[in-house]
């Protein structure tokens, strides 16, 4: 559980560093954040460590280290600790030195990125092999959900809803989404795992879209473009549970020829995915952007913008199309097409992992 | 994750910053807010974001509350920052600090309000807040991080090797290797940009030509620099529109404080007075309406002087006077034809066997007194007074609006500043930013009246040796003191 815990708290922290940063501006190593994110990597640092002893004493099964024995994922999510800590210390050197003036996405930066990535996904691939009864198999999904929050996180700028009419919101989206509810779907040992890890990541992003504006807070920095008393929402997440679902049905449809026409299944589920991440998105985010979703319960209509951010009030409702090109024919081909491509990474994942799980 | 959400608003930030004083990044400020007389310092952060420090010194006792404010200059009005809370640092009654975050570099205002028993006050102090130098990393922190990162790829490729077999682990290798390589070209190529937007002085071209007797000397902005460094926004700063120091390298001998008329949006003109021929490293600093203020480089080779020049400058008793003969010029002159009333320049170096006494032209001497020993990075005043031939002090006259002016050199040129009573910023930005606000916001008041003692209020950035030159005036004629002084580390 800790484990999990660890997991689910790496996307939730950064998700409220966001809110922080946002908020407040005044953004040091051990502010409340921080120090949760890294307490989030240290539980699952410790859960990954508990889980050697006991296969250790089987003997059996796992990836085998001098004496210790542990799921891959346990060792994938040490890994991705250790990493955590390297980059922690090259990212703190970086900020003291360049700050951000030399670029957002710096090296430490992306180094704590896969970090992350490592702690999360090691998490959800050794849940995926402890999936012994529903609460196991519930676990799985639940880390499968943390995954797809960290690709929420990293790709926030791509994805707020005034970009989700563009060709990088659905190039991305279908490059990173499809792997993870691909090899769900297929390991999962729910009646429908990939809508469960979508449903999963969708509780996640929501409850601090719901429960972080309860909190009064505004602004230490400035300039301040946008006056704000209370904690500000991150972004509503994705509805990625409509495409979710049409994986597990083609996953519980088409099981038994999986094996034998992996393509086939890539590219039917490729296409579903995107053909419904963009129906539901196309839709979903104009509602966003509508007075309609200016609510406690979406936290949309172009109301809730960090308090540097400087934006017309003209744009804070329309699509971004000066930004980024808007998607047209063949933005959409490329976008299904990368999505089979991931969807095909997905089913091999997720066979090798169903087989893992079965020996 | 900090960087990522910050990346919609600072898109725009990568143009390069300037400097108005190379070396020394902290801001100076003695001025009046209401009643209260008030000494501020701040210290930029080294990157953005980050923390700028300041120290409010306020002698008087029924100061009840400081705060501070920091307002971006291309900020909308609207875009107000958050007040920081000042708070008296202990043991000290009359300094006051602060801390306040600054989200990115650029040029601010900081608004000191006091609240006290007499109605309180107001000051704003000009700071351009920017990265100055290329960062290093530790030894220690690169041997650890190197250790760290080969244990990590070792790992990684293990587990691959583990669970994939001897394909996956290769494959993981090559990735990892591509990545360290990536990572290495990515950081190599956001140091450059990072080097090139550093605040730095702008090298502008130099031209002397020769004008009978005299040498005339044109500024030009280099041919590839981008328009935005035409000086067609220029505005005075205490009356003139450039300040030009020439020192002669390598042994700082001769020092000249001239002000140069402009021709044109690209081009400033200025006659030469008699200096040693030799290389001089030129200063100019100039401010712009915006408030931000600029200090432009060169080199210079000048020849001898010519015999006519020299006699023109040789007094009675065969000393050569150090100072313009002639009335001011207009600014608006097509070309200058005479030496500005206010320029000045002065030959010779320090005594260092008289210490903080320095000879002056005519045969009076000026005397340097500071609070205890000059430490790095420590607030001090340094204050001058000058005596005549007869040992009489001598009363100090404006010049330029002030009772003195400073400039200082650390001995490998790594610092040069221009200092003034009322600290290192540029008077024509206090002016800018007591404009906004109506008349309730002044910095120190224009001086009037002839003065004992001149004192300018500073904290040298780094120990080292530096060369001070301190100009006043005194019964018309502007005297040159030359000090060395020696900083300590800060222990």
């Amino acid at each position: 559980m800790l484990l999990l815990l660890g997991a689910i708290s790496v996307p939730l922290t950064l998700l409220w560093d966001y809110s922080w940063e946002s908020t407040i501006g005044i953004d040091r190593p051990w502010n409340p954040p921080h120090s949760a994110n890294y307490l989030a990597v240290l539980l699952a640092a410790v859960g990954a460590l508990r889980m050697i002893a006991p296969v250790t004493r089987v003997g059996v099964g796992g990836v085998v280290l001098g004496r210790a024995r542990a799921p891959l994922g346990a060792w994938l999510a040490l890994w991705g600790a250790l990493a955590f800590v390297a980059a922690l210390l090259f990212d703190r050197w970086w900020q003291a030195s360049y700050g951000l003036a030399a670029g957002i996405w710096h090296p430490p930066q992306l180094a704590k990125g896969l970090a992350y990535f490592a702690v999360v996904t090691g998490a959800w691939l050794a849940l995926v092999e402890r999936q012994r009864d529903t609460r196991g198999a519930l676990a799985a999904a639940v880390a499968a959900g943390a995954v797809l929050a960290m690709i929420f996180v990293v790709t926030a700028p791509q994805s707020f809803a005034n970009r989700q009419h563009s060709a990088v919101f659905y190039k991305l989206g279908c490059a990173l989404y499809p792997v993870v509810l691909a090899a769900q779907a297929l390991a999962g040992r729910l009646r429908a795992p990939a809508a469960a890890a979508a449903l999963a990541y969708l509780a996640l992003c929501a409850s601090l879209v719901w429960l972080l504006p309860l909190f009064p807070a505004t602004p230490q920095a400035g300039p301040v473009y946008n006056a704000l008393t209370h904690m500000l929402p991150p972004p509503f997440p994705l509805l990625l549970v409509v495409p979710a679902l049409a994986f597990d049905a083609l996953a519980r449809y088409s099981s038994a020829k999986v094996r034998g026409g992996a393509w086939t299944a890539a590219l039917l589920a490729g296409t579903a995915f995107f053909a419904l991440f963009l129906a539901t998105q196309w839709w979903f985010s104009a509602f966003l952007l509508s007075p309609a979703a200016y609510s406690w319960l979406f936290a949309g209509g172009g109301r809730h913008w960090p308090f540097f951010l400087r934006l017309e009030p003209a744009a804070r409702t329309v699509f971004w199309d000066f930004m980024s090109p808007g998607l047209d024919v063949t933005a959409a081909f490329i976008s299904a097409l990368v999505a089979v491509a991931s969807a095909r990474a997905g089913i091999w994942l997720g066979s090798a992992l169903r087989a893992g799980g079965r020996a | 994750m900090r960087a990522l959400w910050l990346a919609l608003a600072l898109v725009c930030l990568a143009a390069p910053g300037a400097s108005a004083h190379i070396g020394s990044p902290n801001v100076f400020f003695d001025g009046v807010a209401g009643p209260h007389r008030v000494r501020v310092v701040i210290r930029p952060p080294q990157s953005f974001p980050g923390f700028a420090q300041a120290d409010v010194r306020v002698e008087d006792a029924d100061v009840t509350r400081i705060t501070l404010q920091p307002e971006l200059l291309d900020a909308t009005a609207a875009a107000q920052a958050p007040l920081a809370e000042a708070a008296r640092i202990a043991g000290q009654a009359e300094l006051w600090g602060a801390s306040f975050w600054l989200l990115r570099r650029g040029s601010y205002a900081i608004e000191i309000r006091l609240e006290s028993g007499r109605g309180g006050g107001r000051l704003a102090v000009p700071l351009q807040a920017a990265a100055l130098a290329r960062p290093e990393m530790p030894p220690a922190l690169g041997v650890t991080l190197l250790a760290l990162g080969s244990l990590l790829i070792a790992g990684l490729v293990w587990l691959a090797g583990a669970s994939g077999g001897r394909v996956a682990a290769a494959v993981t290798a090559a990735l990892s290797f591509a990545a360290v390589y990536g990572g290495n070209y990515r950081w190599r190529q956001m140091d450059r940009e990072f080097a090139n937007a550093l605040a730095k002085p702008l090298p502008v071209d130099t031209a002397l030509e020769r004008d009978g007797a005299q040498n005339l000397l044109a500024l030009v902005p280099p041919g590839d620099a981008p328009l935005a460094s035409a000086w067609d926004s220029l505005v005075s700063d205490h009356g003139k529109l450039m300040h030009m120091f020439l020192v002669r390298e390598p042994d700082l001998d001769a020092f000249a404080h001239l002000h140069p008329v402009r021709r044109d949006a690209r081009r400033f003109e200025g006659l030469l007075p008699p200096l040693p021929g030799g290389t001089y490293q030129l200063y100019g600093e100039v401010t712009h309406e915006d408030g931000t203020s600029e200090t432009l480089v060169s080199r210079v080779n000048l020849p001898p002087p010519s015999a006519a020049a020299l006699q023109a400058f040789t007094g009675p008793d065969g000393e050569i006077v150090c100072l313009s003969p002639a009335s001011a010029v207009p600014l608006s002159s097509e070309r200058p034809t005479a030496l500005d009333y206010d320029d000045s320049w002065h030959l010779g170096v320090s005594d260092p066997a008289r210490g903080v006494t320095a000879p002056l032209m005519g045969g009076g001497r000026m005397e340097l007194q500071t609070d205890g020993a000059l430490v790095a990075d420590r607030d001090t005043s340094l204050r001058f007074r000058a005596y005549g031939p007869d040992g009489a002090p001598l009363p100090l006259e404006p010049y330029m609006g002030m009772h003195g002016h400073a400039a200082l050199r650390r001995s490998d040129g790594t610092v040069f500043t221009h200092l003034h009573p009322s600290g290192s910023v540029s008077m024509a930005a206090a002016e800018i930013l007591a404009r906004r606000d109506g008349a309730t916001v002044s910095p120190m008041p224009v001086a009037s009246a002839s003065a004992r003692e001149v004192e300018f209020p500073y904290a040298f950035p780094r120990a080292g040796d530096y060369r001070v030159w301190v100009q006043v005036r005194s019964s018309g004629r502007v005297l040159t003191g030359v000090f060395d002084v020696r900083v300590s580390e800060r222990s």
